[in-house]
């Protein structure tokens, strides 16, 4: 079960980083960016899981050596990590706006002034 | 003052930049509110490491603060930790002080731009972020704040949008900037799964001895992330576009603190978390990634025509010195790699404001419009040179003391370790500085010297606030170079000692004993040795001499004979004829881009093919960091 979710966030990353490779669309590199973040995403919280395991809220005392939960540290680095994920979606729009502005392409193989 | 108070310092000094860059959002629409905030919140970081440099680089204490007191329970550290030892101080000063100067001139400097508050907050997040990686002990900590400063560093590249190519610099930046932290995260959570721990003492007594494939693809992807942020070879082209785009005072930070960002993150790594650096191996991987840096770059450096992209391509080569030096694992190696790492923030600090100085007054920074400025702007010139001399490693200013360091442990580090191949790494060391010290010559010459173009006879000399803030690195430079063993006694010998003192760390962190009582093989001790073990004899390095003359020679004489009338035909301008003693040119303008054209035309089926690689595509560059990527994840997984 938690194997597939591997593959999945393996999928994920190499799908993105690929999609950033080959697409010389601007719009497509940064939707690539964000994809291999999701895969990023999936594998954090997949290592926190464990099967049967319950949300990890407890109120003072009611948490014992006997309870079963998931591991909290992942979920709170998954919503850092998704919250910082969304930072570089805005910015790299907000370039991609500007660029297109001054560019008049969204083609990366135009937008090359600096080179060599 | 008691200890318990110094224990404080770290974080406040974070803390400052952070609340400054939030006062000056909210109170930052007058100038002196913001000036005022700004020089206030980088004095008072400053001045907090500097009070540290007693307790931590002369006493030997480490400082472990855990944030809110939450202590290690259970012998697992739950809390958020900052921790500083030498190593750690010793970037974090590096920080400082750039942040500071940088400050001090951005106050003349920026006067012209619009949205200043918006920079100030950016430059204060952009130090915070720095400060907070230097300083932290916990590896997630690590990555938000290299996020942070990514961030920062992008939109202040594209902070002056109207600049030639600068949206585009802070996209490509960004694109593969977030590869590599991305990368970095991966790695982060592949280890937390193998741990169960996010803490640097803690992860660095649990990995070493216990790598499983997870953890050595862990160690991959933390490696590449790193050095996507110290920009080495494959990532060079991002730094020479992003220097070229940002105002000079944020290439003061992107070349002396950001770079220095991730050269601390590969020395943690390489030499804690996974403690492998007794591996010839990996020891071999930085030295090659060093050196292949350091000449690349210089080469590239040699065909620019820009003056901030030049200086870029120069800096990245000399953060291919320090990784060699670092990757050699010996005392000395790492004691004068920490010292080049230094001298390379004051140095590159210096002549990275003289391009802004310039670009202030002239408009531009292209070489092949400028000239003659010595006559308009005499102290920035002689400031350059200051930087210029360093650079390239001239005695007495400090490049040349940290350089010769780095040729004796180069040097004998192939004595030790009987491999010849470290004596190729000198030559290629030494054959980096001299091609710096051409490439400074063209750029002295075509800035400064020559003749002074008509468009810029009212130049004028610049602000005092920005020539104080150039004389500060010079003095620093001129400082660093004349007492060098102050410097290493102080600051760098403490530093090199706490990186190869992998228990000491652990221990004031996680309690005394942990790390016996844990790792597999706890490292013993070492006695470090910063002696130059007297190898360097003058007799070998003239048969070496002798040996590379005779190779020059053989390759030279192999090659295909070409006649001075063949080579100035068609494809050669009459400018260039002066390289054939061409005297009925004599008075042919040789502009900054032809000075060294002798050398670049018989060199030119490398420039063409270089020019080609860096193709200015995202797409390749990103291509680029998949490779190394790659290339890491098979490397570790053989040798580890």
């Amino acid at each position: 079960m938690i194997t597939f979710n591997y593959m999945v966030s393996f999928f994920l990353i190499v799908l993105g980083l690929y999609c950033i490779i080959t697409k010389y669309n601007l719009v497509k590199t940064v939707i690539g960016m964000s994809v291999m973040d999701y895969g990023v995403n999936l594998l954090i919280i997949s290592i926190g899981f464990h099967p049967g395991g319950t949300a990890p809220i407890f109120t003072p005392g009611e948490l014992n050596p006997t309870s079963f939960f998931v591991d909290p540290i992942p979920q709170a680095l998954t919503l850092t990590s998704i919250v910082i994920g969304a930072c570089v979606t805005a910015m790299s729009l907000a370039l991609v706006i500007r660029i297109e502005e001054s560019y008049g392409t969204l083609d990366t193989r135009e937008i090359r002034r600096l080179r060599g | 003052m008691s200890m318990v108070s110094f224990q404080h310092f770290p974080i406040y000094a974070i803390l400052v930049l952070f609340l400054g860059a939030f006062v000056v959002t909210a109170f930052g629409r007058k100038g002196t509110v913001r000036h005022v905030v700004a020089m206030l919140c980088a004095s008072i970081s400053l001045l907090l490491l500097l009070a540290l440099i007693k307790p931590v680089m002369i006493q030997g204490e480490t400082i472990a603060y855990w944030l809110g007191n939450r202590v290690p329970a259970g012998g697992y550290a739950i809390g958020i930790a900052l921790e500083v030892d030498a190593l750690n101080l010793f970037f974090g000063l590096l920080v400082t002080v750039a942040l500071f100067v940088s400050t001090v001139y951005s106050l003349s400097y920026m006067t012209h731009d619009e949205h200043q508050a918006e920079y100030y907050t950016l430059l204060m997040l952009l130090g915070g972020g720095v400060l907070g990686m230097v300083l932290s002990g916990d590896i997630f900590n690590m990555y938000v704040m290299v996020e942070i400063l990514t961030f920062s560093a992008v939109a202040l590249t594209a902070f002056r949008s109207k600049v030639y190519g600068a949206l585009e610099a802070a996209f490509k930046y960004l694109v593969v900037g977030s590869i590599g932290s991305t990368c970095i995260l991966a790695g982060v959570i592949m280890l937390y799964a193998q741990a169960h721990t996010l803490n640097f003492a803690q992860l660095s007594a649990l990995i070493p001895g216990n790598m499983t494939p997870a953890t050595k693809v862990a160690f991959a992807l933390l490696l590449v992330g790193f050095a996507t942020k110290s920009f080495i070879v494959p990532f060079h082209p991002l730094a020479a576009d992003a220097h070229g785009a940002a105002p000079a005072s944020i290439s003061v930070l992107i070349s002396g603190v950001l770079t220095k960002s991730g050269l601390y993150g590969i020395i943690r790594i390489v030499y804690m978390l996974f403690g492998t650096m007794q591996l010839g191996a990996i020891q071999l991987l930085l030295v090659f990634v060093g050196s292949v840096s350091m000449f690349v770059c210089v080469t590239m450096a040699l065909a620019q025509h820009d003056f901030k992209r030049l200086l870029a391509f120069h800096s990245i080569s000399q953060i291919g010195y320090v990784l060699t030096a670092v990757g050699l694992a010996t005392g000395l190696g790492l004691s004068a790699g920490l010292y080049h790492a230094m001298n390379h923030t004051l140095f590159k600090g210096l002549l990275f404001l003289a391009a802004g100085a310039v670009l202030h007054e002239t408009g531009t920074t292209d070489l092949d419009k400028l000239g003659g400025l010595s006559k308009r702007m005499p102290h920035t010139t002689a400031l350059f040179l200051i930087g210029a001399f360093s650079i390239s490693g001239i005695p007495p200013f400090n490049g040349f003391a940290s350089k010769w360091m780095i040729y004796q442990a180069t040097y004998q580090k192939a004595v030790e370790s009987g491999n010849i191949g470290y004596v190729l790494v000198t030559v290629v060391a030494l054959v980096t500085s001299t091609l710096t010290l051409a490439s400074f010559v063209k750029v002295t010459q075509s800035v400064f010297f020559g003749q002074l173009p008509k468009e810029l006879e009212n130049v004028r000399e610049v602000p005092v606030g920005m020539r104080i803030a150039m004389g500060i690195f010079a003095v620093l430079c001129v400082l660093t170079g004349v007492f060098p063993n102050l410097v290493t006694a102080y600051l760098t010998e403490p530093a090199a000692r706490a990186a190869l003192n992998a228990l000491g760390y652990i221990d004031s962190m996680m309690g005394a004993g942990y790390a016996e009582s844990v790792m597999v093989t706890p490292p013993a001790p070492v006695a470090v040795s910063f002696a130059a073990s007297g190898v360097w004899a003058p007799v070998n390095w003239l048969l070496l001499l002798c040996v590379a003359l005779l190779g020059i020679t053989v390759v030279a004489s192999l090659g295909k004979y070409e006649s001075v009338s063949e080579r100035s035909g068609e494809r050669v301008a009459a400018k260039y004829q002066l390289f054939y003693g061409g005297e009925a040119n004599w008075d042919a303008q040789v502009g900054g881009g032809d000075l060294f054209w002798g050398f670049k035309h018989n060199w030119r089926h490398y420039f063409d093919f270089m020019h080609a690689l860096h193709s200015g595509i995202v797409n390749d560059y990103a291509q680029w960091a998949l490779v190394a990527l790659a290339l890491a994840v098979v490397v570790l997984q053989i040798v580890l």
